[in-house]
């Protein structure tokens, strides 16, 4: 699936949803593209995006490359202090020192919500595996029920990514319970046999 | 109960909404914790949003020079410097009061305590001030020594400035390891509320964490919350346990 297609798919979600994004790693720049090209550039939102997975800075240079409009992005960044490498300052990325302090990144989300001028916002979590590696379940769980239903709260657009293959029988059903669907990003090679699945 | 008391909204959204509306008016409140836990950025916020609301609002510095303390303070997005012209925001050295009347010499008698309260007193008459900051009532005491002394001031101080329907927060400096909400133990048993501010450590990782522990005149949550000091003023989320800490 291409990211028009993707898009398609993400017109029909409504306003404060929560969905978790089951893809494979091959869909990634196609889901983001999808998703800045819809709710920042075509519906006018700020789109946060909480990262543990990639820093924001790798994230910045293929948005680029793939001529996508950075302007309405803004990025909690929860890996590169990690990483202990030299971080460039925007307004445009705030950092949390490790993906293990949850309650800074859930104060660094309402900030850039209290702070962003426009109605709507998108958010994306990238991702709950790489979140997983740092934080047990339960903490997790506690984590995701408060922030997204805050989020929810203020009608913001709210997607999760879930890397296939990646995950565990216990995080699938932390997210079943704490979103309130699941979009299945299929790849080109599937798409033969099976198209997008959207489950409860 | 709670509709009894009118309420000091303290403009900090989730710490209002932890006190069901505010802070009963007129409560003299310690925000207690050791250095780095933001206790002066919490009360120089609850200042700023009083000056904003109309309320004259006074800031009391006892341990740094108010022209330096407001150098360091957070650019907020809702500041605004015409608070200060209008004198809105008010900041004034309490070593200038002490040299004013002579107190500089080191420990205070009754006599002084009266002076100090009368001149505190006097500002806030003439002012017509609804917020009052003093940082640090520790600083204050140092000065006193004794814990008459300190229950005399504090009674006393607090007194007045309810009967004008100021509301206050005295800034109490504790070390990390402390038992106690202040230095004397006497602060914390005279004020009307206690707000705990402090440093947790998990699994290598430094939260400030905000509890408040006391308020009289309202229903109010007793759970800790970890907070940041951003430029949209100081916010507040749950502590999550997960079965981790």
């Amino acid at each position: 699936m291409n990211a028009p297609e993707i898009a398609k798919k993400l017109e029909d979600i409504p306003p404060g949803s929560a969905i978790t994004i089951d893809m494979k790693i091959d869909s990634y720049f196609d889901f983001i593209r999808a998703t800045l090209d819809l709710f920042a550039t075509r519906k006018d939102l700020d789109c946060i995006y909480v990262t543990s997975t990639i820093p924001s800075d790798s994230i910045l240079n293929a948005l680029s490359v793939l001529e996508v409009d950075i302007d309405r992005v803004y990025f909690v960044d929860c890996i590169s202090h990690s990483m202990m490498g030299k971080t460039s300052q925007s307004d445009h990325v705030i950092f949390v020192e490790s993906a293990t302090m949850l309650e800074n990144i859930m104060l660094k989300v309402q900030y850039l919500m209290k702070k962003s001028k426009r109605e709507g916002k998108v958010v994306i979590i990238d991702s709950v595996n790489t979140l997983a590696i740092h934080n047990n379940t339960k903490i997790l769980s506690e984590f995701f029920h408060i922030l997204l239903n805050n989020l929810r709260s203020k009608d913001a657009y709210i997607f999760i990514l879930n890397m296939e293959g990646q995950g565990s029988e216990e995080l699938d059903n932390m997210m079943n319970l704490v979103a309130d669907d699941k979009l299945r990003i299929p790849t080109g090679d599937e798409e033969g046999d099976t198209n997008e699945e959207v489950t409860e | 109960m709670d509709a009894v008391r009118e309420r000091c909204v303290t403009g900090i959204e989730n710490l209002d909404n932890i006190l069901n509306g505010g802070i009963p008016r007129g409560n003299t409140v310690l925000v207690t914790g050791s250095c780095g836990t933001g206790k002066t950025t919490l009360s120089m916020e609850f200042l700023v949003h009083g000056a904003l609301a109309g309320e004259p609002s006074l800031f009391l510095s006892v341990t740094e020079a108010s022209d330096k303390l407001l150098k360091n303070v957070i650019p907020y997005d809702f500041f605004d410097d015409s608070l200060i012209k209008k004198g809105k925001l008010i900041f004034i050295d309490l070593p200038v009061i002490y040299e004013l009347f002579g107190m500089s010499k080191g420990e205070l008698d009754f006599e002084d305590i009266d002076l100090l309260v009368k001149a505190i007193e006097d500002i806030v008459r003439s002012l017509g001030i609804k917020r009052l900051v003093i940082d640090s009532i520790t600083s204050v005491c140092y000065q006193l020594r004794t814990e008459e002394k300190i229950r005399q001031f504090i009674l006393k101080v607090g007194k007045s400035l309810s009967d004008y329907g100021c509301t206050s927060i005295l800034v109490s400096e504790i070390s990390p390891s402390s038992e106690r909400y202040s230095l004397y133990g006497v602060e914390e048993a005279i004020a009307d509320g206690i707000i705990l501010m402090g440093n947790l450590q998990r699994r290598g990782d430094l939260l400030r964490t905000l509890q408040v522990v006391k308020m009289r005149g309202t229903n109010h949550s007793r759970a800790k919350y970890v907070l940041d000091l951003t430029p949209s003023g100081v916010l507040l989320v749950p502590l999550l346990k997960g079965g981790s800490v």
